[in-house]
């Protein structure tokens, strides 16, 4: 299901894209919903939010949720919302709405956009902000029984609980209290006074997931069975766990169970310097350091208002291409993996990627983590010999493996037969969800952020969108195998075009000025739309710094993307959703 | 003085079997390292290169393997029912040893006026008493998974069962068009009479579905649902440790060997060469390791089935195959009148 443009609303000529006129918009048909405009945002009454969002997402066509976060201003709760319109195109458009500082309350936009689920469940686990009307409020990367909200403002985090972070000294005269000493994590937990952990039994085992009573109703009286998949599981791509209800073989529902490489990434973000900030962004997936990078400079650039020169931006987009190469190669492998073809798919693919990474490593110095990019420009240029290999791999080596991968893994029977109308997402669901990248596509939905808003200097090459038509997994391992070659497309005109000359914009600095404001600055990811959500308030170290990972929102879907399918099914919905638990758990 | 004949024959017995099980579980023990190295090929390694290294070919891994399997903790589910959980490997390797019985390794010899065979038993129902023995290994299987008491190996056991009662038909349908041109149910017999042509000629069909099925057996990739690693983790294996898992392991390898001498001596004209050159052990070794060679093939490169695919396969396209192969058999003996 190709998706075609719908037909231009007379409004088209007003830009819809402008705060400004949103907000007129909103204001005709619910009058007194917006609290104030600026340029960047629409400001939102907080009890007219769900009126709003069913309004914009109706009539002005802002069909896609990219990001819901939260921030603590300390008098109060500010709630963000980016909403794209997909079918029409443009930049998010920026929706606030303010919650009181205690007991915060925002009404839930589950009802409206699907992909809020687990964004509505983070923000409410680390910030405390209850949303009113969501199906399954409850802590989703910390464990239930966590005691405080780690992303407050006045949360005092152990062993870093000082007001300025990134530079006081903890105790100037050596005074030697351990923080967690005063306030152990063990204490964060409340248990029952008489509490024995190998006597304790769930108060109810039946697995909490939406749509699960629905689905139990069936004719023959059977039992279902609940299966822990994970977090130790050969396949479930690393603590990931998948809380499943079975019927036989066939899954009735599945919940994500998340949190167990849960590092609160986004609290260590607030703690550091926009620069030190970069190495981290390294560590979300880990199979894309390149990417992620470019992603985090993006947005800190627009921030800065700073553009690096022209050879910095062609080695981005080399190194951000052959990430996608690599991260693409990987997940068919691994896909394969999990449909039981014992390692070798994936073994091809990784010989592949040792190649690139020996470039990345010949540049950065680093193989995976490679923090190689610097707000400006990157970190040093690329060493002699380091172009003749990347043409040498990108003319002949890497077009014919993916041919040679392609033809070996694409159209073989068993794997026809078992990826063929498995975990299927219809287009308008795909959006719904919030997926992104190649899950997004695959469902046939043309929207890449290299196109819709041309980030670095995408605007230049040309290449395509592949779409796929149904949304199965057959079409998202198709679509990885058309953006391979997309890559390698781009790869060859970038290679071309690289022109001689500086690699930063003024000189190198470990400290980075921010002026104060905040952005939204996405990229497209192997995995999808990597966005980061930054507040800076002037200070050397961001005052919110969020990350919208692909993967995370991607597994809001599994339940809506499995359900109905049989146990193996599962676990290749599982790997073709392609999903990286230090993405996921953050 | 002059011993008994019954305990000549109880003794030769002994010998023949012990020779018999010494050499299949030696066999079983580098069987994984050549497994190994087959994997290595497929996947551009090198494979293991360090124990006992001669040249690139680590020759005591096996060993190391083996001792460090002894030496691992022998892990018992407090919840799991003791006595199925201990006896179900036993059953395993057992019923994958006794096979064994039956299958004529080699032409009798005569060494000073003694008549030596080179199998255990001529049963005159040696082909019924291997497939009633195959069945009987999915017991292993079955009791292990449901004593572990878990979910994972619940499953698997659930789906062994209904993989065996799918596959165990076209298995011996398959071998029925052998038995109507041999005319007996004795696998020495068999055998002998394959001394010019082989089996596999009149019967290529039959041996394509005996081997696609005999797979699924002795669950090999692609059909390896019962163990499937990526869903069940090791299905009704995942409780077991140490030498009781190793023992499942054995079990699956010698059940390879034996799967493959089956079809080697039905198909392939057991140890007669071709054209009836030089008939010897060494002929039935080389076509063992033929059929070994490509259930590993098979295993490396293949994507797994589904379960209800599996079961698909198994009644919609198998046993119609094994069908129509006994029927144009009988018709196309009819016509010859053989």
């Amino acid at each position: 299901m190709a998706v075609t443009p719908p037909p231009a609303p007379p409004e088209t000529r007003v830009n819809l894209n402008d705060p400004q006129v949103v907000a007129e918009k909103i204001k005709t048909t619910l009058p007194d919903a917006v609290e104030s405009v600026s340029a960047q945002a629409i400001v939102v009454q907080n009890d007219k939010l769900l009126e709003v969002a069913r309004y914009l997402h109706d009539s002005l066509g802002f069909d896609y949720l990219n990001n819901l976060t939260s921030v603590d201003w300390l008098d109060r709760f500010e709630v963000v919302y980016h909403l794209t319109a997909i079918r029409r195109g443009g930049t998010p458009l920026t929706l606030k709405v303010n919650a009181a500082r205690d007991n915060p309350t925002v009404p839930s936009l589950v009802p409206v956009y699907r992909g809020a689920d687990c964004q509505e469940r983070e923000v409410y686990d680390l910030m405390g902000v209850r949303f009113t009307g969501h199906p399954n409020l409850r802590r989703i990367l910390m464990w239930d029984g966590f005691e405080g909200y780690p992303l407050r403002k006045d949360y005092k985090e152990p062993y870093y609980e000082e007001d300025h972070k990134p530079f006081g000294t903890r105790w100037d005269q050596g005074h030697h209290v351990i923080a967690e000493d005063r306030n152990p994590w063990h204490d964060n937990v409340k248990y029952p006074g008489n509490f024995d952990a190998l006597a304790f039994k769930p108060p109810r085992d039946e697995i909490r997931t939406i749509g699960v009573e629905q689905a139990v109703a069936t004719k023959l009286r059977t039992d279902k069975i609940i299966l822990n998949f994970g977090p130790q599981h050969p396949s479930t791509h690393g603590v990931l766990r998948l809380r499943a209800t079975l019927d036989g073989e066939t899954v009735v529902a599945v919940e994500p169970v998340l949190g167990y490489l849960h590092r609160n990434h986004e609290k260590i973000g607030e703690r550091n310097t926009y620069l030190g900030n970069m190495p981290f962004t390294d560590r979300l997936d880990y199979f894309t350091s390149m990417a992620n990078n470019l992603a985090y400079a993006v947005g800190v650039e627009k921030l800065m208002g700073i553009k690096p020169p022209e050879r910095a931006e062609y080695i981005r987009v080399i190194m951000a291409e052959l990430t996608r190469w690599l991260g693409h190669a990987v997940a068919v492998g691994f896909l394969y993996n999990e449909l039981g073809a014992f390692y070798t798919p994936l073994i091809y693919g990784l010989e592949e990627r040792e190649l690139i990474l020996d470039l990345f490593e010949a540049a950065s110095g680093s193989r995976m983590m490679c923090n190689y990019v610097r707000f400006g420009g990157v970190a040093r240029d690329v060493p002699a010999g380091f172009l003749d290999k990347c043409q040498y791999l990108v003319d002949e080596r890497l077009p014919r493996k993916t041919d040679e991968l392609e033809s070996y893994l694409v159209k073989n029977e068993l794997f026809l037969a078992r990826a063929r109308n498995v975990g299927v997402l219809p287009g308008d669901v795909a959006i719904n969800y919030s997926a992104a990248g190649p899950v997004l596509r695959a469902s046939g939905v043309k929207y890449d952020v290299r196109r819709a808003e041309p980030y670095s200097i995408y605007d230049r090459f040309e290449f395509e969108i592949p779409t796929g038509t149904v949304g199965d997994v057959y079409d998202r391992i198709v679509v990885r195998f058309a953006e391979m070659r997309q890559s390698l497309r781009i790869l060859k005109q970038a290679l071309k075009g690289i022109p001689a000359g500086e690699i930063m914009t003024g000189k190198k600095n470990y400290q980075v000025r921010v002026p104060k404001g905040e952005v939204y600055g996405r990229a497209e990811n192997p995995k999808g739309e990597l966005g980061f959500y930054l507040v800076s308030d002037g200070s050397p170290n961001p005052y919110r710094y969020h990350v919208r990972s692909p993967s995370f929102i991607h597994l809001g879907a599994l339940n809506e993307m499995s359900a109905g399918y049989k146990i193996a099914d599962l676990i290749v919905i599982q790997g073709s959703i392609d999903v990286v638990m230090g993405e996921v758990d953050r | 003085m002059s011993l008994d004949p019954l305990v000549i024959t109880i003794i030769e017995a002994l010998v023949k079997s012990i020779v018999v099980i010494v050499g299949l579980l030696t066999a079983f023990a580098y069987l994984t390292l050549v497994e190994r190295y087959v994997v290595a090929k497929i996947q551009s390694r090198i494979g293991p290169n360090r124990v006992g290294a001669i040249g690139p070919i680590a020759v005591l891994q096996p060993i190391a393997d083996a001792l460090k399997m002894i030496f691992k903790e022998d892990i018992w589910p407090a919840q799991a029912d003791q006595v199925a959980y201990t006896i179900a490997p036993g059953i395993a390797v057992g019923t994958a040893l006794v096979a064994w019985a039956v299958i004529p390794l080699n032409p009798s010899l005569t060494i000073a006026g003694y008549k030596i065979d080179f199998y255990i038993a001529d049963v005159n129902v040696a082909l019924l008493y291997l497939l009633a023995i195959g069945s009987l290994g999915v017991y292993g299987i079955v009791l292990g998974g449901w004593s572990s008491n878990n979910k994972y190996s619940l499953l698997g056991a659930l789906r062994s069962t209904a993989q065996m009662v799918s596959y165990e038909i076209s298995l011996g349908l398959g071998l029925v068009g052998v038995l109507m041109i041999s005319g007996s149910l004795s696998l020495v017999d068999i055998v002998q009479k394959q001394a010019t042509v082989w089996n596999v000629v009149w019967q290529p069909l039959g041996l394509i579905v005996y081997f696609i099925a005999a797979t699924a057996e002795i669950n090999r990739l692609p059909f390896d649902l019962p163990e499937a690693e990526t869903e069940l983790v090791a299905g009704f294996a995942t409780e077991y440790s140490s030498l009781k898992w190793a023992l499942f392991y054995m079990a699956e390898y010698i059940n390879m060997i034996t799967i493959s001498v089956i079809a080697s001596t039905l198909f392939l004209g057991g140890y007669q060469g071709p054209f009836g050159i030089l008939p010897g052990f060494h002929w039935l070794f080389l076509k063992i390791a033929f059929f070994i060679f490509v259930l590993m093939w098979i295993r490396y490169t293949f994507p797994r089935f589904r379960y209800d695919q599996l079961m698909r396969f198994g009644w919609k396209v198998l046993l119609p195959l094994a069908l129509a192969n006994i029927f144009v058999t009988a018709i196309v003996m009819v016509v010859l009148g053989r």
